[in-house]
C-alpha cells in the first residue's frame, strides 16, 4: 500500500516519463507523517456512526498499525465473532481487556470476553471526511 | 560460538493466510483459492488438506459438497497477495545479513549468531511477521540452502516446534533419522525423474543421497544434484541466483553492481528485467495473470530506506514482452524515489497458466494490451535504448475471439492497493 502513487496515474499512454519528474521531489508526502512502519500499516474504512464520539464517523478512513501494543483508552480494531470493529480498547479495574464505544470503561454487562477478543491492530489516525 | 546460518522464512497456505487477514469469518474453517477464471484450486488451507482436497481439483467438481463442508472458495487476488508479500519480505529482511527473496512466499536470509541466539531470531522472525502483517510462517535453519530448506519441511510437518526448526539444534541424530527416513523426492531441486533414476542405484531416502559419491552423482546426472550432496553434507554451494521459475513463479531479479539512482536508469533495469522473465515464460509455454515488480535500497546505509513492490494484474493472462515491459516500467516509475540508491530489482511473474491457445483480446481495453496505440512507440523506445535484440514481437493479441470476461465470483476486495475497496470495519 502506497498513498501517494497509483500505477494507473502514472501510466503514460505513450510510455514516456514527463521530463519534469526526476527533478520533482514532492511536497509533502502523507506515507512518511502519518505511517510510521509501513509494513504493519493498513488503511481501513468506517461503517457505522457507534464511534462518532471518538469523532470517527461513518464513511471515514482509518490509519491502522499492526505493531502497536494496545494500550489503555486507545482506540482500536478487534475481531469479535469473526467480525472486524473499531472501538476503545479499555482495561478494567481486575487488567481483564475490554472494548466500548464510549471513552469511560463499559457495564459489565457490555464485556467482550477476553477469549473472544482479539486485538487486530491500533488506531492512529482517523481520516474524518469534513 | 557464533556461527553463520542460512534460514528459509516461507508462509504457511500463503494466499489462504492473506485471504483470513481481512476476513476472520475464515479462520478454521476449509477454504481454497482458485486459479484464474475460477478453473481450479492453487492453494489449500490446512483445513482444506484434511479433506483431502487436491492442488489443481476443478473448482466445479467441489461445488456440490461445498455446502455440506462449509468449504470457503476464494478468486485469487493477486494485487493483495503481492501488497502482503513485500510486507512479510521486508520485515523478514529485517532480521538478515543478507536476504534473497525466493518466491512470493519465501525467502533466504543470512543469521548469525550462537545456537542459542540462532533459535531465537526464528521465534522472534515468526512473531514480527504475525505482528505486522498477520500471516503465518515457518522458519528452518541450517548451514546450506537444501538443509535451510529440509528443516523449514520439518517445521511444518511438527506443529509441536512451534514453526521454527534449527537444524543443528535438533537432539543428536534426531536429523540423521528423519533422514533416513524421508525420500529423496522431498529435497529441495529434486524431482520424480531423478528420484526414479537414483532408486536404480539404490538411492532413496535423504540419508542414502548424503553418504553417495559427488564426482559419480555428477558424472550420472547433474552438476546441480552434486551440489545437492554436497550442501546436505553441510558444504554451502548453491549461489544466490536470485532466479526462480516453476509451475507457480517466474522470478528474475539481481542485486546491481553499482547503486540505480534515477528514476531514468530504474526504468531501464525493469525494461531489461521483465524481458528475461518473459523470455523464461515464453520457453515455458506459459502465460502471467499477475507481475510483481520490486527494488530495494540497502537495509544498512544511512537515510531513508525505499522499498517499492507494485503488483500489476493483467486484465486476461498474457505473455506478450511488450505488455509486460510496459507494464513493469510503468508500476515501477511511479514508486521509485529519485535520488535513493537502488541496490537491487526484480520482476516476478505470477498466476501462471499454459498459453495453449492464442491470447484473448483485452476487452476492458484498460490500457496494458498490446492492441492499444503506442506499443510501436514503446517498441521503439525500447529497442533504441537496448538493440534490436533487446525486445521481440509479441506473439498473441488479436487473434481471439472477445466474448468472454475473466470470471472471479469468489473475489476478495483488493484490501490494500486500491482506496475503493479498503476493508470495512464496524463502528
Amino acid at each position: 500500500m502506497d498513498l501517494a502513487t497509483s500505477v494507473a496515474a502514472e501510466t503514460d499512454p505513450r510510455g514516456f516519463p514527463s521530463p519534469a519528474r526526476d527533478y520533482f521531489h514532492g511536497g509533502i508526502d502523507l506515507n512518511r507523517h502519518l505511517i510510521r512502519d509501513r509494513t504493519s500499516t493498513f488503511v481501513m474504512r468506517v461503517s457505522g456512526n457507534s464511534m462518532a464520539g471518538t469523532g470517527i464517523a461513518d464513511g471515514d478512513e482509518i490509519i491502522v498499525d499492526r505493531s502497536l501494543p494496545p494500550r489503555d483508552g486507545c482506540v482500536v480494531v478487534a475481531v469479535v465473532d469473526g467480525e472486524l470493529l473499531v472501538r476503545r480498547f479499555l482495561r478494567h479495574n481486575d487488567g481483564q481487556p475490554a472494548l466500548s464505544t464510549e471513552p469511560s470503561p463499559p457495564a459489565a454487562g457490555q464485556l467482550a470476553k477476553p477469549s473472544e477478543l482479539t486485538v487486530w491492530g491500533v488506531v492512529t489516525r482517523c481520516l474524518h471526511h469534513v | 560460538m557464533s556461527q553463520d546460518r542460512i534460514a528459509l522464512v516461507d508462509v504457511n497456505n500463503f494466499y489462504v493466510s492473506c485471504e483470513r487477514v481481512f476476513d476472520p469469518l475464515l479462520e478454521g474453517r476449509p477454504v481454497v483459492v482458485l486459479s484464474n477464471n475460477d478453473g481450479c484450486v492453487v492453494a489449500r488451507s490446512a483445513e482444506a488438506k484434511a479433506l483431502g482436497i487436491a492442488t489443481g481439483t476443478p473448482w466445479f467438481q467441489l461445488q456440490a459438497q461445498a455446502r455440506a463442508w462449509g468449504l470457503m472458495a476464494r478468486s485469487s487476488n493477486y494485487e493483495l497477495y503481492g501488497d502482503m508479500s513485500a510486507r512479510v519480505m521486508e520485515v523478514v529482511g529485517r532480521f538478515g545479513t543478507w536476504q534473497e527473496v525466493y518466491s512470493i512466499d519465501e525467502s533466504f536470509v543470512g543469521l548469525t549468531g550462537t545456537p542459542e541466539q540462532l533459535g531465537k531470531t526464528g521465534e522472534d522472525i515468526r512473531a514480527a511477521v504475525d505482528l505486522h502483517v498477520g500471516v503465518p510462517v515457518c522458519v528452518g535453519i541450517a548451514a546450506t540452502k537444501t538443509l535451510a530448506k529440509f528443516a523449514n519441511r520439518i517445521a511444518k510437518q511438527n506443529p509441536g516446534l512451534g514453526g521454527v526448526c534449527d537444524l543443528g539444534a535438533m537432539p543428536a541424530g534426531h536429523a540423521d533419522a528423519i533422514q533416513h527416513r524421508v525420500p529423496v523426492s522431498g529435497l529441495w531441486g529434486v524431482g520424480g525423474r531423478t528420484a526414479a533414476r537414483l532408486k536404480l542405484m539404490g538411492i532413496e531416502t535423504i540419508a542414502e543421497l548424503r553418504a553417495a559419491d559427488p564426482a559419480l552423482i555428477r558424472k550420472k546426472f547433474s552438476v546441480v544434484l552434486q551440489r545437492t550432496v554436497m550442501e546436505l553434507n553441510g558444504t554451502e554451494c548453491i549461489p544466490h541466483t536470485e532466479e526462480r521459475a516453476d509451475k507457480q513463479q517466474i522470478m528474475f531479479s539481481r542485486s546491481f553492481s553499482a547503486p540505480v539512482t534515477t528514476v531514468g536508469a530504474m526504468e531501464e533495469v525493469m525494461a531489461v528485467y521483465a524481458q528475461k522473465a518473459a523470455a523464461r515464460m515464453h520457453d515455458d509455454g506459459l502465460r502471467a495473470s499477475a507481475m510483481t515488480v520490486t527494488a530495494g535500497t540497502s537495509r544498512f546505509a544511512g537515510g531513508e530506506g525505499s522499498f517499492p513492490a507494485v503488483t500489476v494484474r493483467f486484465p486476461v493472462p498474457t505473455q506478450d514482452p511488450i505488455v509486460l515491459v510496459r507494464a513493469a516500467v510503468a508500476a515501477m516509475r511511479g514508486s521509485t524515489v529519485p535520488g535513493a540508491a537502488y541496490l537491487r530489482a526484480g520482476v516476478m511473474f505470477s498466476g501462471l497458466e499454459p498459453a495453449d491457445g492464442p491470447e484473448m483480446l483485452d476487452v476492458f481495453g484498460s490500457g496494458t494490451g498490446a492492441s492499444q496505440p503506442g506499443v510501436g512507440g514503446v517498441l521503439g523506445e525500447v529497442r533504441g535504448r537496448f538493440g534490436s535484440q533487446a525486445i521481440g514481437i509479441g506473439l498473441g493479441g488479436l487473434a481471439a475471439q472477445p466474448g468472454w470476461t475473466m470470471k472471479r465470483e469468489h473475489s476478495s476486495p483488493r484490501y490494500t492497493t486500491e482506496w475503493a475497496e479498503l476493508p470495512i470495519v464496524k463502528a
